[in-house]
């Protein structure tokens, strides 16, 4: 998939593609998304149909780092056949979403690691694989009081080596070696509690509202 | 000189203040006739004109010219010309023409379809609203064109820039609206909610468009009600009764109208998994053929997770056998799997011990003291008070109405607040 990095290339999508250029080298993957979005609506309305080197794998990819699956469920449906089946990088990018839609942890990694992504792309499916770890860590954490070190594993798609010595000595978990499962020690969540003046504002301004 | 040169030089001579403008739209409905009798030779007359500067004449010329049918190519220029000028008209101009403006609006979402390029309407729409809306708060007749092209071209995130706007007027006489744009508007953006799976902002739309005043039972209220019942049983495990402002020829006819969705419901109630999956797939053609099968299928999905639910109220630990059992799932591992779903989507909170096969239900360990929650409960205090002020200003409006002071001396008051309650929330106590 190329993408044209000097704005060379002719087409109302040339400053899109610039600023989503410089969205992913800046791992601005909040805007990737809305960028995209904004830039196919805009090409559609112009009456063009999309360039052919339109980038469909970051398009879905983009949503899912937001954690917005419906958002690449959409854009994998608006998507025509015939580029479906000439773009291996888009149907691998699918079957991440796949997998995350049905809850298939294992899968997910599988998926994120079984495809050679483009450099274009390489950075966002690593977000990808970061964001889903740690929040799988932190479901591991919440969900399970004692759990086997052969699901755990699957969650956090790391061997079963790997997942003992990364829970027990960087979580503190402890392993029981005849039942091979580990017993969860629950993540201490820190939260912000202090309140500032302006709270103090903000309840002037409920009870003048409620007293006229 | 030609009688459409004349009109061309008028509209360039009163394009500039209010007045010039004002009489400049007498004039031109004067002409409407005679504008549809030159419709061809208008294409012409448009090169003269500036869609930004002569915004009213533009469009009076525009919607003549392009009244009939359309070839291919015709369509084509009529998208880049509509596409255009809604992008740039002056919105003054045009709002002394809704009617005008709407049927242009109306025209580029049927040549879009035409085209099967539903993608290319959403963002000319998406500024004529913009244009014809006095303020975010009025309704207008393209709201319900602008969802539908998002629906058609899968566009579902495009469509909230518009949809979560509250609306809180409906001017027939400045937007030059129908019940029928009402209707739809409730339909289409209550869709558009449940492709994005935010079900209780879809009941809410849906809710409107069964409980809209009306006198005769139309078919898009009981596609609506369809939808509600499929909606209400996966967000509430039950349909509420209707509130008591629903219009009297709807709470007499809908319910028959949609009997195979009731009995779904009924079963519902049973929380009989069997029961209600034999019921779908015996109504499955019915489903299907109003569109709402994978709706139903989240139904299914829905009691599951309700029946669950119900257990967390009852015990405090539970084997993931007996849950298996309990709800009818198939063996341990399919109740860890959903169980772990609603622990993540914070349905319940639990801890499972994979080691003794067991399941402890816990209490919601949310302590109200952060700062995320108090933001949350600021930002909600804030929408009511807005809200809250509102309704005072409508409330003061409708006190000074003339009709309503004569009318009030005979009549007592037919409603408690009570009835407006969109989701009544005494009925959700047992769940």
């Amino acid at each position: 998939m190329a993408i044209p990095v000097d704005g060379s290339a002719a087409g109302p999508s040339t400053s899109g593609f610039t600023a989503l250029l410089d969205a992913i080298r800046a791992r601005h993957f909040a805007q990737l998304a809305d960028i995209l979005d904004t830039s196919e609506l805009e090409i559609a309305a112009s009456g063009a149909s999309k360039p052919q080197d339109w980038p469909y794998a970051v398009h879905v990819l983009a949503h899912v780092v937001n954690h917005d699956l419906n958002s690449a469920r959409f854009v994998w449906k608006r998507t025509p056949v015939s580029v479906k089946e000439s773009s291996p990088e888009l149907v691998a990018a699918w079957k991440i979403v796949q997998n995350m839609w049905t809850h298939d942890h294992a899968g997910v990694y599988k998926a994120l690691k079984g495809f050679d992504w483009t450099e274009l792309v390489q950075p966002i499916t690593g977000a990808i694989g970061d964001n889903y770890s740690t929040s799988m860590l932190r479901l591991l954490s919440t969900a399970y009081s004692t759990v086997s070190v052969a699901d755990a594993s699957g969650f956090l798609g790391l061997s079963e080596n790997e997942t003992v010595t990364f829970l027990t000595q960087q979580h503190g978990w402890v392993l029981d070696p005849a039942s091979q499962m580990l017993t969860v020690r629950p993540m201490s969540t820190v939260s912000n509690k202090k309140t500032d003046s302006s709270q103090l504002q903000n309840l002037t301004e409920y009870v003048f509202h409620l007293e006229h | 000189m030609d009688v459409l040169d004349q009109l061309v030089t008028q509209v360039q001579a009163l394009s500039g203040s209010d007045q010039d403008v004002a009489h400049l739209y007498t004039v031109l409905k004067q002409a409407d006739e005679l504008l549809h009798s030159h419709a061809t030779r208008l294409g012409y007359c448009l090169t003269a004109l500036n869609p930004v500067k002569h915004s009213l004449g533009y469009l009076y010329l525009l919607e003549a010219h392009t009244a009939g049918s359309m070839s291919r190519e015709q369509s084509e220029t009529f998208l880049g010309l509509a596409s255009t000028f809604l992008n740039s008209c002056a919105p003054e101009q045009i709002r002394l023409a809704a009617d005008k403006f709407n049927n242009i609006c109306r025209r580029l979402k049927e040549q879009a379809m035409h085209l099967h390029d539903p993608m290319r309407a959403i963002l000319p729409l998406q500024a004529a609203i913009r244009k014809l809306q006095p303020s975010s708060e009025f309704l207008t007749a393209i709201h319900a064109d602008f969802l539908q092209m998002c629906l058609l071209s899968k566009c579902y995130k495009a469509s909230l820039s518009v949809l979560e706007d509250d609306i809180f007027e409906i001017d027939q006489k400045r937007t030059a609206l129908v019940p029928r744009d009402f209707l739809l508007y409730c339909y289409y953006g209550g869709m558009v909610y449940i492709g994005l799976k935010k079900f209780s902002k879809a009941l809410e739309f849906f809710q409107h468009a069964i409980t809209a005043p009306t006198t005769s039972l139309n078919a898009i209220t009981i596609a609506a009600f369809r939808k509600y019942v499929l909606v209400s049983l996966i967000q509430n495990g039950q349909v509420p009764p209707f509130p008591k402002y629903t219009p009297a020829v709807v709470l007499r006819n809908l319910k028959s109208c949609v009997q195979d969705y009731l009995d779904l419901a009924n079963l519902y109630a049973t929380r009989n998994i069997a029961d209600v999956k034999r019921c779908i797939t015996t109504h499955e053609d019915v489903f299907k053929s109003d569109n709402n099968l994978g709706l139903a299928k989240q139904v299914i999905a829905s009691l599951y997770k309700r029946n669950i639910q119900r257990l967390t109220q009852t015990y405090l630990t539970l084997s993931l056998q007996d849950i298996a059992d309990t709800v009818q799932l198939d063996g341990q591992k399919e109740a860890e799997l959903h169980i772990l779903q609603m622990i993540k989507d914070g349905d319940i909170f639990a801890a499972i011990n994979q080691k003794d096969g067991m399941v402890s239900f816990q209490e919601d360990p949310e302590q109200y003291n952060t700062c995320e929650m108090t933001q949350r409960l600021n930002n909600e205090i804030h929408h009511i008070v807005r809200l809250a002020k509102k309704l005072t200003w409508v409330d003061e409006q409708v006190s000074c109405d003339h009709a309503y002071l004569s009318k009030i001396g005979r009549d007592r008051p037919r409603y408690e607040p009570e009835d407006f309650e969109l989701v009544p929330q005494k009925m959700y106590t047992n769940l």
